[in-house]
């Protein structure tokens, strides 16, 4: 009785994301129970962080490649998205002087992420053509090249992205039912490009890449698809960030977010989607305990100093430890369904 | 005519101060196959023990240079023993996170101990006159930094040809098993890369100092990513190549910075990490490095 031609990998791989999104659920609903209405804007961030390491788990964690240019595609995204659905009126306020009739215009919601989305696939199409070919460190080279190259043009053209400012006036078009939804279409899809052919094939290619051309894969190609892939999930996650916040500026698309977002991966384990969303989960939670330990709080009467810095240090701490101690990550290449499943 | 020769000693000038960070680079992942990206931190920590130095010890600027130079060799011998050492022998991808992982470590510990702000430390303010040889009025910094990167270079040379441990590590480059099989302590070639290093950290160091006047948390990032690119476009690990691509970059910098309008200044960094992409595209293993077929390392 199969309904579906899935092989058993891909249908325990259906299984761990119906987990994984139970788990994503639990939380929401944890919230929506007992939260303070300013946490939904921490979990808020919290889905748009974990659409973004699942996305980089589809190219850095399945090639096994370390790639920076993420922050760069969901800013590109974010931007697109932004000028597009902001109304005219606001538009004649927020971005006065802008070129070629940007701030003449405005499509709805669902077309300006579409067209975001194109456009930043586009992009991610014309890059991956060049990432794909490279290898090992030329690829992360070329991805902060595109890092840097993207934000130099972010912050110079003032006129279209206000640089440093923020670009304001974007309708607030998401909430966190959307971003729940995003995110568990996100986990599954994560999934399955994981355990497909394609995906299967890039793992092997990880592992070993003379070894797997001689089996005849095609390491280019699935690369490619991969890379494209994968900025597809940060365009998601910059659309959904311009949608919610309301103002954008260029500082968040760069290396602190980087950063962020590859320490989480790789505490999870950069093979396996359980690990990019455990990863986010952990250290999110953490990051939220430490700023809190960083404003100075008062614990049974004793007040702790302010410490800055505390934050970007546990991180710091983390990629070592986890490099040193845990390369593999919590995970390895475990995925969730692999702690219910019966041993044999 | 004036003009061409005061952007020549420019261009000279940034790509020497390039080479000797990136020279700093491929000299470790030579060896190790680390792309060591805290090694801006290794300056940094050079400027902050300046400051230190300056305050409690002495203002003698000669004293100061010598005491950056150690202070930069101990962090980075430190950083070796404390947190390169389990992830020897790890694949590039480890390698390279942990390396970050470090950089971001110390950029927060100078965070919390020292100041978000710059904090200003002078003493090498007096390296940087204006002097005038014929009719042309040039930097004395650029000068020093010129010739003092040239030297640098040939020191290096020197040490790794006519030595036992510079033969030890330029045979380590090639094949660290048979190295170690020869009797030569791993440990030791692999710190003795990391004091070089080091060595070449604190003399940009110095240059920085001289130029900036202030230490601040983040500033050893930006000249250590160009400085990385430099070692890219050579190939990486290739230390000719390390010269070559940071000498290379400064050229291209300053060709950028006159050839776009002023309005585009902006951009000067945009345009010189697009060439850089267009170089791995063309030669993915860098300029300097032999073409190898895939596996033979395997």
């Amino acid at each position: 009785m199969r309904f579906l031609p899935l092989n058993s990998a891909q249908r325990q791989g259906l299984l761990g994301s119906a987990m994984l999104s139970l788990l994503i659920l639990a939380i929401v609903g944890a919230y929506y129970l007992w939260g303070e209405s300013y946490q939904a804007r921490m979990l808020y961030a919290v889905f748009v962080n974990l659409l973004v390491v699942v996305g980089l788990q589809v190219f850095t964690g399945n090639a096994n490649i370390t790639s920076f240019s993420h922050a760069a595609f969901m800013g590109i995204a974010a931007y697109v998205a932004a000028i597009c659905v902001t109304p005219i009126a606001m538009k004649a306020i927020s971005l006065p002087d802008a070129p070629w009739g940007l701030n003449a215009f405005e499509l709805s919601a669902l077309s300006a992420a579409l067209l975001a989305l194109l456009i930043t696939g586009l992009l991610g199409l014309a890059t991956g053509l060049f990432m794909a070919r490279l290898t090992g460190v030329g690829v992360t080279i070329v991805s902060i090249a595109i890092l840097v190259i993207v934000h130099s043009i972010f912050l110079y053209r003032t006129d279209i992205f206000k640089g440093n400012q923020a670009l304001f006036g974007i309708p607030k078009i998401f909430d966190l039912p959307q971003i729940t939804a995003l995110v568990i279409v996100a986990i599954f899809i994560a999934r399955a490009f994981r355990e497909s052919a394609v995906g299967l094939k890039l793992r092997a290619s990880a592992d070993d890449e003379v070894g797997a051309r001689a089996m005849g894969v095609d390491v280019f190609k699935v690369r490619l698809i991969a890379w494209v892939v994968g900025t597809l999930f940060f365009a998601t996650a910059g659309i959904a960030y311009a949608f919610y916040l309301g103002t954008i500026s260029a500082r968040p698309f760069y290396f602190n977010f980087v950063f962020l977002t590859v320490s989480m991966l790789i505490l999870g384990g950069l093979r396996s989607v359980t690990g990019a969303v455990f990863g986010t989960l952990m250290i999110s939670m953490g990051l939220e305990l430490v700023r809190w330990l960083e404003t100075g709080p008062v614990i049974s009467g004793i007040k702790f100093p302010e410490v800055l810095g505390l934050s970007g240090l546990l991180l710091g701490v983390v990629i070592v430890a986890v490099m040193a101690f845990l390369p593999r990550g919590i995970m390895g290449n475990r995925e969730i369904e692999d702690f219910v499943k019966r041993k044999r | 005519m004036d003009y061409f020769i005061q952007q020549s000693l420019n261009a000279l000038s940034f790509g020497a101060e390039y080479a000797l960070i990136a020279l700093g680079l491929a000299i470790v992942f030579s060896i190790m196959g680390l792309v060591n990206f805290a090694h801006g931190e290794v300056i940094a920590f050079g400027g902050y023990s300046m400051v230190i130095m300056g305050t409690l010890l002495t203002n003698n600027p000669f004293v100061l240079m010598v005491g950056v130079v150690a202070a930069c060799v101990f962090a980075s011998v430190a950083l070796e023993r404390v947190a390169f050492r389990t992830v020897r022998g790890a694949d590039l991808t480890t390698g390279l996170l942990t390396a970050f992982g470090v950089s971001i470590i110390l950029q927060n510990l100078f965070l919390l101990f020292g100041s978000p702000r710059p904090i200003a430390a002078t003493q090498f303010i007096f390296l940087d006159r204006t002097i005038a040889i014929g009719s042309i009025r040039v930097s004395s910094l650029q000068i020093y930094e010129t010739v003092t990167t040239l030297l640098a270079i040939l020191a290096l040379m020197f040490f790794l040809r006519r030595t036992t441990l510079g033969m030890a590590m330029r045979a380590a480059a090639l094949d660290f098993e048979m190295v170690r099989l020869c009797g030569v302590r791993a440990n030791r070639v692999i710190a003795g890369a990391f004091a070089i290093s080091g060595l070449l950290a604190g003399l940009a160091c110095i240059f920085i100092m001289a130029r900036r006047g202030s230490v601040q948390p983040h500033m050893g990032f930006d000249p250590v990513l160009v400085a990385f690119v430099a070692c890219v476009i050579g190939g990486f690990g290739s230390l000719p190549g390390a010269v070559l691509g940071g000498f290379l970059l400064g050229i291209t910098e300053v060709a950028v910075l006159i050839l776009l309008p002023q309005s585009a200044g902006g951009l000067a960094h945009a345009v010189v990490f697009a060439l850089v992409a267009l170089v791995l595209i063309w030669r993915p293993d860098g300029i300097l490095s032999p073409a190898r077929e895939k596996g033979d390392k395997i």
